[in-house]
């Protein structure tokens, strides 16, 4: 039997099956602990346990489903890799390399900020939401983009709305994509500014990783042209040395000239986004993706290790009162939806789809294994998002409500924020926030929100349990934020990069020379315009009197999670038109969940009569306040006022604009679909047509004994690693 | 396996994730399939390559 047709279906062996039944008992035993503790704490490894076993079920038995069934994978079809091979943006690339491409690719900040933040609700809701998530959704929608964009020679998920849907759905994807990339870098920056502000420590060690990058963009360019791995371990090197010089400067006298406040923070940033999108990318933007990318790998793996060898205890509760009360500190709002808002990118996430779709789907060697690759990669991505709310769940609940709730809630002082903290039910003293603070070397760690923070103290409480002890806890925390900082600035950058591109391109339909991408006063124009666009949000973020990541993460999370349903939208209908509407509720199900959950935030969002939770509401009491020269808490005088009213009518417009976006796609997306039913036969096709591939390669992480065989007996194939 | 032979691995591994071999990779290909012309230079190549990394949130 060739690999190529898997058509008859072996009688699974023994050992298969007696693996398979370990594998759920012991998922099954994890998840029965996980939720019938009540009142007792639990071992972080029951979550790990649970996690990995869940993905392992849901990529053998669901993944595979959806690749043979759903998607009918045929590795007897040349993929674009091998059809269009030209050395450089198509070209087989060995599976095994692309997923780590991939990974690299998709991983970013927000499985890592969303899950501290949403462990404000228990650990319980959040981590069910980010496995499920994963399996029935995110992983779905990441490998399904893929094969579709493979299909169609490696269109993005913008160009596939316009030729699916129509002009109108596919005009109202690209504004849709475009002003969601803005949100996301000012929140994104956010969380930065907030991890640095008055800290000399973080701010001296981010800095130096400029100069860094400039060497080794020079290095790389010119001493040793293309020795990447030797650059960045030198690099790697540098940054570790610029970590533990922080913990110098913060004693010395430059201390002053490195704490800095948020607004000029906010102008640093801004200047350099500025600069580094206009410099050429081998100067400063590779290098840093480089350093960020071996930050990223080994601080994640070095994190995995660090919770399964010292099994930390969550003292987190399961579910909080903050679940069905909706008044929590760091977001308003209940359970349902906002837990599946705010967790973004671990369980689904809607820029994967621009990932998956266009640079990944043209480097497949062979069609099956867009199911490592896309549905594997997104498994990853979960699993960060799992450790993150484990390293939030294990800080005393006192001590997370003191760092994430918002200055106006906590006050600025050890005394006030013990005095919020127990006020809302907790215990804590401010001696205890006074010890937590400088066991990680920094001056405070009251109100320190954007979820960096808090994820580095769990960090750091982890690593120095297994590497150095409490000494070293500065040293981690440090290092941790480094780690944050570094690849949301990177994100900070390529974000500008592509957002310029994109106004480049919608602005050169208008008028030509600003499409050129080798004009240079249209590429400065348009980057200032990007740069300008995302500090706007950063800047009202740093100075909201409400709080900028508890005002402005909700709205980066609901635009996310309705990109993702912009991209399930397309899928969805290119499964029905291509005469699959048997297995259409393979995305279907997973869209018309993300549907409710982001149309119910928004709703909430815009007409809720709690201020706290709805912009509409919230801009009204401010307003009336404002028109009688009154000031209302946390504002302190009448031009906080004014700027509560201005930021929440322009998130209040924003939110409008992103639903009626959506909603615009998913009803055109719709109209599409009963089309083609009502036809009851397939519409034309989109996909490229069948050439017959030349290739052999195995499908999954590892050649199964059939794989193996057959490469032998046609010659060897490709030897792979060799 | 030897454990010399898993390090070689893990070795060619970090090189390719990384892209350090992908202009060999490219002048092989070139070669191979005898296309008209010479293959670009290791700098006019890596400045199509580096065309702006994709990094999600």
């Amino acid at each position: 039997m060739s690999i190529f047709t898997p058509t008859t279906r072996a009688r699974p062996g023994l050992r298969s099956i007696v693996i398979w039944t370990a594998v759920s008992i012991a998922g099954a035993v994890a998840w029965g602990i996980i939720a019938l503790a009540r009142g007792e704490s639990i071992s972080a490894i029951w979550l790990v346990v649970a996690a990995l076993c869940s993905y392992a079920i849901a990529y053998r038995f669901y993944a595979r489903f959806i690749a043979r069934r759903v998607l009918k994978v045929d590795d007897r079809r040349a993929t674009p890799a091998e059809r269009l091979d030209n050395g450089i943006d198509y070209h087989v690339t060995d599976r095994r390399v692309l997923l780590g491409h991939h990974f690299a690719a998709i991983a970013g900040a927000g499985p890592l900020v969303g899950p501290v933040l949403a462990a404000q609700m228990g650990y319980l809701p959040g981590t069910i939401w980010i496995i499920v998530g994963v399996v029935f959704a995110g992983a779905v929608q990441d490998m399904v983009v893929m094969f579709l964009s493979m299909r169609r020679d490696g269109k993005s998920i913008g160009q596939m709305a316009r030729d699916e849907i129509g002009r109108v759905g596919g005009v109202a994807a690209l504004v849709a994509v475009f002003s969601i990339m803005i949100i996301l870098l000012g929140v994104l920056a956010l969380v930065v500014v907030n991890a640095l502000a008055k800290s000399a420590w973080g701010t001296f060690s981010i800095a130096m990783t400029i100069p860094i990058a400039l060497f080794m963009g020079f290095y790389l360019r010119v001493l040793r042209p293309g020795r990447v791995v030797e650059t960045s371990v030198i690099g790697v090197g540098l940054l570790v040395f610029a970590i533990a010089a922080g913990g110098w400067v913060q004693d010395s006298s430059w201390a002053g000239a490195f704490t800095l406040k948020p607004e000029t923070l906010v102008f640093c940033l801004v200047g350099y986004g500025f600069v580094a999108s206009v410099l050429p990318v081998w100067m400063l933007l590779a290098p840093r993706d480089y350093l960020s990318t071996f930050m990223k790998i080994g601080t994640i793996a070095l994190l995995a290790v660090g919770v399964l060898v010292t099994a930390p205890v969550l003292q987190n509760e399961a579910v909080t009162k903050f679940a069905f009360s909706g008044d929590g500190p760091v977001f308003a709002g209940t359970l349902f939806p906002f837990v599946f808002i705010t967790i973004t990118c671990g369980a689904l996430s809607g820029f994967h789809a621009l990932i998956s779709s266009g640079t990944t789907p043209k480097m497949i060697q062979k069609e099956s294994q867009v199911r490592l690759v896309g549905y594997g990669a997104m498994l990853m991505e979960s699993f960060v998002a799992v450790m993150a709310i484990i390293a939030a769940s294990l800080l005393d609940p006192g001590l997370y409500y003191a760092m994430n709730a918002p200055a106006g809630v906590v006050g600025a002082t050890f005394q006030s924020a013990a005095t919020a903290v127990t006020n809302m039910g907790f215990t804590v003293t401010p001696d205890t926030l006074q010890a937590a603070s400088a066991a990680v070397g920094e001056p405070t760690l009251v109100s320190r929100t954007g979820g960096a923070p808090t994820l580095a103290v769990g960090i750091s409480e982890i690593f120095s349990g297994f590497l150095g002890g409490a000494g070293l806890k500065a040293f981690w925390y440090h290092f941790a934020i480094m780690f944050e900082a570094l690849f949301i600035l990177t994100t900070v950058d390529a974000g500008t990069r592509v957002g310029r591109f994109m106004l480049q391109d919608m602005l050169g339909n208008i008028w030509k020379p600003i499409g050129r991408v080798s004009w240079l006063p249209g590429v400065w124009l348009t980057s200032a315009a990007v740069v300008g666009a995302w500090g706007y949000f950063l800047y009202t973020g740093v100075t909201n009197p409400l709080g900028g990541i508890n005002q402005l993460f909700p709205l980066f999370a609901v635009a996310n999670q309705l990109l993702a349903a912009l991209a399930l939208t397309v899928v969805t209908v290119i499964l029905v038109r291509s005469g699959r509407l048997k297995w259409a509720w393979v995305t279907a199900i997973p869209l018309a969940w993300v549907a409710a959950v982001t149309m119910t935030a928004s709703y909430q969002k815009i007409f809720s009569t709690d201020p706290k939770l709805g912009f509409f509401a919230q801009r009204q009491r401010f307003a009336d306040a404002l028109e009688q020269g009154k000031v209302l808490a946390p504002a302190k005088n009448l031009d906080q006022m004014q700027q509560v009213v201005t930021n929440s009518t322009v998130q209040l417009v924003l939110s409008v604009l992103f639903a009626v976006l959506i909603i615009i796609v998913i009803v055109d997306g719709a109209r599409v679909c009963v089309q083609a039913v009502i036809r009851g036969r397939e519409l034309p096709t989109t996909e490229v047509p069948f050439v017959e591939s030349k290739i052999l390669a195995p499908a999954g992480l590892f050649a199964t004994a059939d794989e193996r065989r057959e490469l032998i007996g046609a010659g060897g194939g490709r030897r792979d690693g060799d | 396996m030897s454990v010399r032979h898993l390090l070689a691995r893990l070795w060619w591994y970090i090189r390719e994730v990384a892209g350090e071999n992908s202009y060999d990779h490219y002048v092989a290909h070139q070669r191979q399939h005898c296309r008209d012309g010479s293959p670009l230079t290791r700098r006019e190549f890596e400045h199509l390559k580096t065309a702006s990394p994709v990094r999600c949130c």
